[in-house]
């Protein structure tokens, strides 16, 4: 479903990834930890095609599709959604336009059957509730004024409707309290199935209790150094990533 | 590539349509006064120019195509006109087609027009002075009109030329209307307008004054609002670029505790052109006004906004307002604002904004993450900006028609196969 080879990507010009190799297939749940810095963030930027993040070298293909020479509206339209570390507001453009205008297009360009607007707003409505989202939110503007939490809820909202292919959460456990990690939790489990990826970015072992991952992966300064199963995470958190970059103050003391 | 044109060129222009239009003063007597004094205003008036302040941005070379020496003649009222009120008024070229028009009970027609004060630029003494026909509506006092009243100004000429319109408002003492002025138009055709509106004691006047004529047309337009009277004003205004649109909006606010609230919409894009010059005059103490505008240019548009509010030495207690937020859709496009405060009270509450941003990088980037394409990105961005204030028009007719109006004047540029060939 994806496979990325030797991936090389720059940020402004500025190299971040440097040689990164990873393949995730249907129905796999893949975490990808690492150290601020190691281009976690820059690896779901570059494969959802955000602008000044260049790919300079090797190839990241999707469904057999090089990503690189896609538009981000025809990656997310091939079935790519990337829930975003930061998502942002945009007043004045209520989220039920939103998810109408995103759901037209990916559904019409995936052959999959359109949605009439009582259809959408009924199906909206219990996801939203389905993630502890009031439905009022629907009708304000797009994460206008909406709380950490709420944000990254919403993006779990839109994932949920959108039936990706492939899900990438950037950092979505990151600013959550346990309650909201749980329901965010429930919703990405729900996703599971064997006709699905999902690759997790994160950077806490935390988010890994309620979505165990088949494989987990460490990223640091621009590659994968380690791999293993779920139990990797365990022992990152037991020993920092220190213990396999080599810096040991490294994820205990950020201020070193 | 036409000769430049001078403020001599133009007004010797303007004056000969005058003394060879002598001849049909006959027509309507009752604007024979006006005329004859506007025409002695006009020949001591001066067009502007290059170095005229007022017109810093706006150039009336397009004129060189001879629009002042030709008259737009006579023509016909389209079949599919919009309707957007329960009684329509239609004139076209400045002239009242009486069989397409109807009003409701206590609004009365004159076709006459006034001299008034605040008309002083030469286009509208020059509208003045070539008035064939106007519509004087006065609404009795203690009216509450039963429906909203339609007055459609359409143009219409396959060639340059250009028309004089008019229409006068009177709201009598304790009345309330909903008024929707709207500007059409077909063909290269200057519409050279006056509307000037006056409301007395416990008035409440809804204004709506909507302008889409042809994308090769002109307009030079005055609108001017004089609260005689503790009364209400609620204005909106939408507006789309042609080759050169230039508003005049004038508000004397004249009786102590009357309110004027205006919001404007205007869209330049595709090389086109709109010039808005505001100014409120606060002559008397404790009145409020409250303006808020937001503009967009994309394409080579070119859109400005001069908002001043005067505040004269007797005006304390006054609470002013002026917000201008603009969007430039790409570089090509220019946006020039400035917000004018003139105040000679202490004891007053003035604020103004004025800003200009490009569509956020971030915004378009999440919306294309879900699939949506960067084109309709950007116009639902765009309608995203000017959301409130579409919102907040109250006439829910005027709402249906301006959501899709905007959406297709902020869709796809309409000269996109223009630019690639």
């Amino acid at each position: 479903m994806l496979e990325i080879r030797d991936l090389h990507a720059a940020v402004a010009g500025e190299p971040i990834l440097k040689g990164l190799n990873l393949t995730v297939n249907a129905g796999e749940v893949h975490a990808i930890m690492g150290p601020n810095g190691s281009g976690k963030s820059t690896l779901a930027n570059v494969l959802a095609g955000k602008d000044n993040y260049e790919i300079t070298g090797g190839d990241a293909l999707f469904e057999g599709k090089s990503l690189a020479d896609l538009e981000p509206e025809e990656r997310a339209q091939l079935g790519l959604f990337l829930a975003f570390q930061y998502p942002v507001e945009i007043p004045g453009v209520s989220n039920m336009e939103f998810l109408k205008a995103a759901l037209e297009a990916t559904r019409k360009a995936q052959g999959k059957e359109e949605w009439d607007s009582v259809t959408l707003l009924r199906k909206a409505r219990e996801t939203c509730k389905q993630v502890d989202l009031d439905p009022q939110f629907l009708k304000r503007g797009v994460n206008e004024g909406f709380s950490g939490g709420e944000k990254k809820r919403n993006e779990i909202m839109q994932m949920l409707l959108m039936e990706p292919k492939l899900a990438l959460l950037d950092e979505t456990d990151s600013g959550l309290d346990i309650d909201a990690l749980q329901t965010v939790a429930r919703g990405v489990n729900s996703l599971r199935s064997p006709e699905r990826g999902i690759v997790l970015v994160t950077h806490y072992q935390r988010l890994l209790d309620y979505i165990v991952p088949d494989f987990v992966h460490v990223l640091s300064n621009g590659q994968i150094i380690k791999s293993g199963g779920k139990e990797l995470a365990h022992e990152l958190e037991e020993h920092g990533y220190g213990w396999l970059t080599g810096d040991r103050n490294d994820g205990k003391d950020q201020s070193a | 590539m036409s000769a430049l044109l001078s403020p001599e060129d133009l007004k010797r222009q303007a004056l000969a349509n005058v003394q060879d239009a002598t001849e049909s003063n006959a027509e309507n007597p009752a604007l024979t006064a006006l005329r004859d004094s506007s025409l002695a205003a006009l020949k001591a008036a001066v067009f502007p120019g290059r170095k005229t302040e007022q017109w810093k941005y706006t150039s009336l070379q397009p004129l060189a195509d001879g629009h002042l020496n030709r008259r737009a003649a006579a023509a016909a009222t389209p079949a599919d006109l919009p309707e957007l009120g329960d009684y329509r008024l239609v004139l076209v070229n400045g002239r009242l087609d009486e069989s397409s028009s109807a009003l409701p009970d206590g609004v009365t027609l004159k076709r006459e027009a006034s001299r008034l004060e605040g008309l002083t630029t030469p286009f509208a003494l020059y509208n003045g002075a070539a008035l064939d026909d106007a519509i004087t509506l006065e609404v009795a006092a203690n009216t509450d009109v039963a429906g909203t009243v339609q007055v459609i100004h359409y143009a219409d000429g396959d060639q340059p030329a250009h028309c004089n319109t008019r229409l006068e408002v009177v709201l009598g003492t304790g009345s309330r209307m909903t008024l929707i002025e709207q500007y059409l138009g077909r063909g290269p055709v200057l519409t050279n307008a006056v509307t000037a509106i006056e409301t007395r004691d416990n008035a409440h006047l809804s204004h709506y004054r909507l302008q889409s004529e042809a994308r090769d047309s002109l307009h030079i337009g005055t609108l001017l609002l004089r609260q005689s009277g503790v009364s209400r004003i609620d204005s909106y205004q939408l507006m789309a670029g042609n080759r050169l649109r230039r508003n005049d909006v004038r508000a004397f606010i004249d009786k102590s505790g009357a309110e004027l609230n205006m919001n404007g919409i205007f869209v330049a894009r595709d090389r086109t052109h709109i010039d808005n010059q505001l100014c409120v005059e606060h002559r008397v103490p404790d009145c409020t006004s409250n303006q808020v505008y937001r503009g967009l240019a994309g394409e080579k548009g070119k859109a400005i906004l001069n908002g001043r509010i005067h505040i004269h030495p007797g005006a304390s207690g006054t609470l002013a307002e002026l917000s201008n937020k603009n969007l430039l859709l790409n570089p090509g496009a220019e946006i020039y604002t400035k917000p004018e405060l003139e105040i000679y009270n202490d004891d007053v509450k003035c604020a103004h904004g004025a800003t200009v941003g490009q569509l956020d990088a971030g915004q378009q980037f999440y919306l294309q993450a879900r699939g949506v394409p960067l084109a309709e990105a950007k116009r639902m961005l765009s309608l995203g900006f000017v959301n409130e204030l579409v919102m907040g028009l109250p006439d829910q007719t005027v709402a249906d028609w301006a959501q899709p109006w905007l959406a297709g004047e902020l869709g796809q540029s309409r000269g996109a196969d223009e630019e690639a060939a």
